[in-house]
């Protein structure tokens, strides 16, 4: 029998006389990746939290390395040799990423001087042992989604952890970079480190878990190897009833073109010459590598930073039209669930009724005075439509699970009655119940006639979701595939069709 | 265990769902407090009377709450208002425009000045904080540079006046009308429209409300551009209160209206806050306020119990939301008993009120019996002594405290109450608040150290009407406003003092600069003109080089002679005529070791001594303050015993024997002038 | 220097203040002599002291407004103590250190008890003002011993000591922000508070350091500007609040936290510091002196967002991964 690293037994926490965890135990062996999962709200997060000293337990041991710790702090953790990386990564806007790493590594009195030359080199180093190139002297608040990820990846290995916590690390990463991570994972192992890693992308956890611990509404449901479990239990003991995995998509008759670039271009953005279309009641899929101009060709289709006015022009249903801000595209019938649901998705302390309602509050007003029955009403015909778990439409957004808030922001989208709807990673950090449902929602949407551009980076949504897939390469596109032609491999060539270097 | 836990818990929630409960309990509780300690507090009038102090306040804190919810701060609103009122003053007084379209001119104004705000920070995206730190100067400049700090528009019509000071029905001030149009008009901006739902949406993340396609920009500007017609419609408001548009209108009341909105439990990083809270906010000052003046506690426990209060509403509201967040269901519940928090609320509301009206029945039965009889058979068991309100024009200052000791020594031989009390900086519009609430008081006679002619009049009449004697002192109100004036020396007496001791000291010919309180300081600008007539008629000789501020600092005095000694190499005599310049002055003459440059000034002799003694101060000119405020109470205590009816010429005042009335003035004497000779003498 | 990209504020002001001295150098070359600049740098001295510890708070993602009040109960509690027989250095340092226990005041009701700061300080600035007036009675601190005046040292000396203190204070802060840890942790705190607690660092004591550091220099400041002369005013520092966040925002910190310079501070404190004589020595009248100073800082500071198209887009990517104060529990997962 293999040490344990970790060894946590009959956890329990309740917040607010609600119990978040009852009895939850769970260990870690030397070199062992360990599976963690359940849906959002499981109780995953407050395990986690506990584990790294940010939450105290109410009752329950730890164990770490054969010592018992009586009460965790996150700097006895980090001592300790815990490392996590969260699902939203958590640097520090305003600081250097050499500086990030740095405050993340680095240990000792806080008089201590700063040896700004070491950091750089060791910030260089534990970045290209990632293989993304991120330039250290980049400012973390310029960093894409992703490559604030790969930071975070990129800490804990500099950590030298026994103990890394991987919190949806996938979460934005294309193939190319999970492939990294797969490889930090073995070093990791090889080390006699173990890591306990918790994702909602099925494929993953079978490619790199050793175990499987499967959590459901804060109670521990069974612990397993991970040869000895297969997709559909996995997933049914995850969500407590048998269900179908996604919804499969049909063949539509496209209708006429709704949206056409040509040679659009966005130099504060990056983006140079790009010419596509799609036609309605169709699924584009956009492919491509982290920063390679997917999101930022979203954000100019939708205003929030206009295309060059010089180069390339936008039709919308077949009308050359200039979209200089998000109301001209909403005005458009233009939609866009954006890619940071938390920050820029829906508004997480106002209630479900005023995040769905907040682009289209003509239509639940009149003469600029809202009509609160009215809006609830609408908000209600969401709710159910969309079949959004929640009490009442007065709930704050932020108290609701990830899948539910992804809906609300849909729900925004949709009360605009688009004509065309741009999705940003529509199931990022979705758990597979509420990602199921989405899936079924978008083919719906395009069965209904709205054209649909849809941004992934996980490669097998992009294949069963779209009729045509668009590959994105250094600000520009690369190919756009047919539903037939596309495979994985296709779509990973063309993502990488030049140098790696000339993606950043 | 848990379960009562639990249940402490949701009622908690359910009575404190945010700091404006809490708020209301405050509220509840200075009324109930102040209804026994300060007499006549809780009357109709008196509440009344709050809500006319709070109208121009209360515009500027409304109008600051939807800014504060989009996440934004506008410190310039204050300034604002004082650009306001010259505008108005301005637009009516030199251009003789008609009131009301000098009054669309004000408001222009207003929306200009908020229309810089809103370009700076919506279109620019600068931090909103620096930018309105920048307009506040900006506008007080304005302000300042086109009146000469010295114009004081006055005279307007008395149509116009009513505005400010009239009553609607006998009780209703007529502002509160106005006042309440605006409020529910920020209401539904805030709360119902579709406008109202940006702005917090925009507080809460102003990111993601772009992403909502919400015009971000256009409504945050609008909030500035609403904030700044607000300041011009408070500026409005107070013109016609005080009588008066001056440029130093509204001084530092950006800070009283934040402090008033972020109390009501605005949160200051935006997305939280109500017009309601702000106007709990609000009165929960004013009443505090009010309450403290009418119970006769120092006024500066105002702005220790206004901290207190802040840091206690906020601990409390933080303590109640850092609890994590609310569970679906507990929402649930928290949605049916909405309602029945409501009907609880309107109940105790309804006690409260039911208490209060008893309250008042019982004050008015118990006051009435003295009040009664006091005239003409005092009871034998407490025998009503004479209550002397007397007010300064700033608490804080040595020179009003040293006239506080003569007062004091006339109500001991006397054996009068004396009441002392006033603002804790020049500040007109609480001198008017005061006055106020002294006639709620019934006080038997008050004597005003008068910092704003016009502004005080109306309310001193008002006091006059309801059978309080009147007396001015130091600065005189209009002649009509007030019984008696108790002259010290005239400004003429003054200028004519200070620059004949000028011309002596430079032998007749020669430069001197002026260093001055605050530029807009009505005192010293009345001085300076009569320096300039002085200078004009009997010493062509003289030349007065330049006028610096001191901004009544010592420091500042100090920093602003320093350079005056080096860009005016030529100016051989400094004349301060602000208590705290002279010493200020005098440091900078011996430190740059000019023995060249004499310092004379209007000044107090204790701060003076060490410069008289060392013969860098030549001469100090006052009266013997001690004495002013011991003739004021004496004089006050006489009239209000009718013992000094109008027409008198002359009153004998204790130990200062006879002294001179002419026309309604009692005259103290010609100032003094204090030199070595003489200021080891006096002790103030 | 990595972390000192984007020095665009501290650009512009350098620029106005070069500006400035362009001006007067044709039109007043007198504002140059020794003396001149000696007295400025003398009457600005508190600006200047007070604004190092409040670029250490605003970068924590806070702001004091209290120091004024606590600049002039300071100044009174050492003439006090002077008067009452206290070597005129203890009476200083008791000053400093009453100084830092209300800066920790402040600082523990923000960090520990979780009130946002401005409204703290709006609350301990009305709270300690009127206290002050309220048992000084307007009187000030008179008769002081002769050694109080230049703590002991003449006329001439007083400055060069002042100066070397200042100096040695600026760059020991400026050097500390950059190469201590500790610095560092500040600029994390303010950056993203959340982010900084699970890196292990004790963000509530950070900034109740913050607070008190600012407190303990607003100490220094009142004794350094009380001993210039030989009485003690009780309504000293009226304003000074204003001034300082002013010069701190002028120079480039961002009142969200994060950023911020002591270079851009220095530089605000010394285009502010500059105008008000500079426009003395060019004749300007008094009366408008006030407009043009906002006007100049609106010009300098409007000049840096204009000048730099991608400002908006900086700023925005910036805010969403949540730095500052504030609403940060959105970060949290």
């Amino acid at each position: 029998m293999t040490p344990l690293l970790l060894s946590a037994s009959s956890i329990s926490k309740s917040f607010e006389g609600v119990s978040a965890l009852r009895r939850v135990s769970f260990d870690l062996r030397e070199g062992e990746v360990h599976a963690l999962v359940g849906e959002n709200g499981a109780g995953k997060s407050t395990f986690i939290k506990i584990v790294s000293g940010a939450e105290q337990p109410d009752e329950g041991s730890l164990v770490v390395c054969g010592r018992s710790i009586p009460h965790m702090t996150p700097a006895l953790a980090r001592s300790l040799g815990i490392a996590v990386i969260y699902q939203q990564p958590s640097l520090f806007p305003h600081l250097t990423v050499a500086e990030n790493l740095a405050l993340a590594l680095e240990s000792g009195s806080v008089w201590r001087r700063v040896d700004w030359a070491a950091r750089h080199r060791r910030a260089l180093e534990l970045l290209e042992g990632t293989g993304a190139a991120i330039d250290p002297q980049r400012l973390a608040g310029t960093l894409s989604m992703p490559e604030q990820q790969i930071v975070e990846i990129a800490k804990a290995i500099g950590a030298d952890a026994k103990i890394v916590i991987m919190d949806e690390p996938t979460a934005s990463l294309m193939d190319h970079e999970v492939e990294r991570l797969f490889s930090v994972i073995g070093m990791l192992r090889a080390q006699s480190g173990g890591v306990i890693y918790i994702s909602h992308r099925l494929e993953e956890l079978f490619a790199v878990s050793d175990r499987i611990t499967v959590l459901r509404d804060g109670e521990t449901i069974v612990t397993c190897d991970t040869t000895a479990i297969d997709r559909p239990t996995l997933i049914q003991t995850m969500v407590g009833r048998a269900m179908a995995e996604s919804a499969a998509w049909q063949p539509r008759a496209a209708g006429d073109v709704a949206l056409e670039l040509r040679g659009v271009s966005n130099r504060s953005l990056g983006i140079h010459d790009v010419s596509l279309h799609v036609r309605r009641g169709e699924v584009l899929g956009v492919a491509g590598l982290v920063g390679s101009g997917r999101t930022e060709l979203a954000e100019t289709l939708f205003g929030l930073e206009p295309a060059d006015e010089d180069r390339g022009e936008i039709l919308v249903h077949g009308a050359p039209v200039r979209i200089d801000s998000p109301s001209k595209a909403v005005s458009l019938g233009i939609g866009y669930v954006p890619e940071d649901r938390r920050q820029h998705g829906v508004v997480l302390e106002m209630p479900i009724a005023s995040n769905a309602s907040l682009a289209s509050l003509e239509a639940v007003s009149s003469r600029g005075l809202i009509d609160r029955a009215a809006e609830r009403q609408s908000a209600q015909g969401y709710v159910d439509r969309l079949r959004i778990k929640a009490p009442s439409t007065s709930v704050e957004v932020g108290t609701l699970s990830g899948g539910n808030q992804q809906k609300v922001a849909l729900a925004r989208w949709l009360s605009i009655e688009p004509g065309i709807l741009i999705l940003d990673e529509p199931t990022q950090g979705v758990d597979v119940g509420a990602k199921a449902e989405i899936h079924a929602l978008i083919q719906e949407l395009a069965g209904r006639g709205i054209a649909i551009v849809m941004i992934s980076s996980e490669l097998p949504e992009v294949l069963a979701m779209s009729d045509r897939i668009a590959v994105m390469h250094a600000g520009t596109l690369s190919g756009v595939l047919s539903r037939d032609e596309a495979t994985q491999d296709r779509i990973l060539a063309l993502a990488l069709e030049r140098s790696p270097e000339g993606a950043r | 265990m848990r379960e009562a836990r639990l249940s402490v818990q949701s009622w908690r929630r359910r009575w404190f769902p945010n700091g404006e409960w809490v708020l209301l309990l405050v509220l509840v509780a200075e009324i109930g407090f102040f209804s026994v300690l300060a007499p006549n507090f809780l009357t109709v009038g008196n509440f009344f009377e709050i809500t006319r102090f709070s109208a121009e306040l209360g515009l500027l804190a409304v109008a600051l709450t939807p800014v504060i919810v989009a996440g934004g701060i506008d410190l310039s609103v204050g300034a604002m208002m004082g650009l306001a009122a010259v505008s108005l003053g301005a637009a009516h007084q030199t251009w003789h425009l008609p009131l009301p379209v000098a009054a669309a001119f004000a408001l222009l104004v207003g929306v200009a000045g908020g229309s810089l705000n809103a370009w700076l920070i919506a279109r620019l995206g600068l931090p909103a904080l620096i930018v309105t730190l920048g307009t506040l100067s900006l506008f007080r400049g304005v302000a300042e540079g086109m009146t000469q700090a010295a114009v004081n528009y006055t005279g307007f019509p008395e149509r116009f006046l009513f505005l400010g000071q009239g009553y609607l029905g006998r009780v209703v001030p007529a502002q509160l009308p106005i006042f309440v149009a605006i409020v529910a008009a920020y209401v539904v901006l805030l709360h119902r429209s579709v406008v109202g739902r940006a702005l917090y949406a925009i507080g809460f993340t102003p990111e993601g409300a772009r992403y909502a396609a919400l015009p971000v920009a256009r409504r945050v500007g609008l909030v500035y551009v609403l904030s700044g017609l607000m300041s011009s419609v408070a500026a409005i408001i107070y013109v016609a209160h005080l009588g008066q548009a001056r440029s130093d209108a509204g001084t530092g009341y950006e800070l009283d209206a934040i402090t008033a909105v972020v109390l009501g439990g605005t949160s200051v990083f935006g997305g939280r806050g109500t017009i309601g809270g702000t106007l709990l906010g609000l009165f929960a000052l004013a009443v505090l306020q009010t309450g403290l003046h009418l119970a006769a506690w120092p006024a500066e426990l105002t702005g220790v119990l206004t901290g207190v209060l802040l840091l206690a509403t906020i601990a409390a509201d933080r303590h109640i939301r850092r609890r994590p967040p609310v569970r679906a269901f507990v929402e649930e519940e928290l949605q049916v008993k909405n309602s029945q928090v409501a009907i609880l609320c309107a109940t105790i509301v309804a006690g409260s009120l039911i208490v209060a009206g008893t309250n008042v029945w019982l004050i008015r039965s118990v006051g009435a019996g003295p009040r009664a009889s006091g005239g003409l058979q005092p009871s034998p068991t407490a025998p009503h002594r004479l209550v002397v309100a007397v007010m300064p024009k700033a608490k804080g200052d040595p020179y009003f405290v040293s006239c506080r000791a003569g007062a004091e020594e006339a109500a001991r031989e006397l054996d009068v109450d004396l009441v002392w009390d006033g603002p804790t900086s020049l500040d007109a519009a609480k001198q008017n608040e005061l006055v106020e609430n002294w006639i709620t008081r019934k006080v038997d006679a008050i004597a005003v150290a008068v910092e704003n002619r016009g502004g005080i009049s109306s309310v001193l009449r008002k006091a006059r009407d309801r059978g309080i004697r009147v007396v001015t002192w130091d600065a005189d109100a209009e002649s009509d406003a007030r019984d008696f004036f108790v002259n010290q020396a005239t400004a003429e007496g003054i200028a004519n003092a200070l620059t004949d001791e000028a011309s002596r000291l430079l032998g007749g010919t020669g430069e001197f600069a002026i260093i001055t309180g605050a530029l807009s300081a009505a005192n010293q600008n009345e001085w300076i003109s009569f320096i300039r007539k002085r200078l004009a008629d009997k010493h062509p000789g003289l030349k007065l080089a330049t006028i610096r501020p001191s901004d009544d600092d010592r420091d500042k005095a100090f920093a602003e002679t320093q350079t005056l000694l080096k860009v005016y190499p030529s100016v051989k005599l400094m004349m301060a005529i602000s208590a705290p310049a002279v010493p200020g002055a005098a440091e900078a003459v011996r430190q740059a070791g000019r023995t060249d440059v004499r310092v004379i000034g209007l000044s107090l002799p204790n701060i003076n001594k060490p410069y008289v003694h060392d013969g860098v101060v030549q001469t100090v000119v006052l009266w013997n303050t001690r004495d002013l405020g011991y003739l004021a109470v004496y004089a006050s205590a006489l009239v209000a015993e009718n013992k000094l009816a109008p027409g008198a010429r002359s009153l004998t005042a204790g130990r200062l024997g006879q002294i001179e009335v002419r026309d309604s003035q009692i005259i103290l004497g010609a100032p003094m002038l204090f030199n070595k000779g003489n200021i080891d003498r006096f002790d103030f | 220097m990595a972390a000192f990209k984007g020095h665009a504020r501290e650009a512009s002001i350098a620029y106005a203040i070069a500006a400035l001295a362009l001006v007067l150098a044709v039109a007043a070359p007198g504002y140059f002599s020794a003396e001149n600049l000696s007295d400025l740098f003398l009457a600005n001295l508190p600006v200047l002291l007070v604004a190092i510890g409040m670029t250490l708070v605003v970068i924590a993602g806070e702001i004091d407004i209290s120091v004024g009040a606590t600049f002039a109960i300071c100044g009174v509690v050492a003439g006090a103590l002077a008067k009452a027989g206290a070597p005129v250095l203890l009476a200083c340092a008791a000053a400093c250190l009453l100084g830092a226990i209300f800066g920790a005041l402040n600082g523990a009701l923000v960090a520990y008890v979780g009130i946002p700061s401005i409204v703290v300080t709006l609350a301990t600035m009305t709270a300690l003002r009127d206290a002050l007036r309220w048992t000084t009675e307007g009187a000030w601190v008179q008769d002081l011993p002769p050694a109080f005046q230049w703590m002991g040292l003449t006329q001439r000396q007083f400055p060069y000591v002042v100066t070397a203190v200042t100096v040695l204070l600026t760059v020991a802060a400026a050097w500390s922000l950059r190469h201590l840890a500790a610095g560092r942790a500040i600029y994390a705190t303010g950056s993203n508070q959340l982010a900084a607690r699970l890196a292990g660092l004790n963000t509530s004591a950070l900034k109740c350091m913050t607070f008190s550091t600012l407190g303990a220099l607003t100490g220094l400041a009142a004794v350094l500007n009380a001993v210039r002369f030989n009485q003690i005013p009780s309504n000293a520092g009226i304003g000074l609040e204003m001034k300082v966040i002013a010069a701190v925002v002028v120079g480039g910190a961002s009142v969200t936290g994060g950023t911020g310079t002591l270079l851009g501070t220095v530089l605000g404190v010394v285009l502010l510091a500059a105008i008000g004589p500079a426009l003395t020595y060019l004749s300007v009248s008094a009366y408008w002196e006030r407009a043009l100073q906002g006007a100049i800082i609106l010009a300098a500071v409007a000049a840096d967002g204009l000048s730099h198209p991608l400002f908006k887009r900086v700023a925005g990517t910036l805010q969403p991964s949540g730095g500052g104060r504030g609403r940060r529990a959105r970060g949290a997962a």
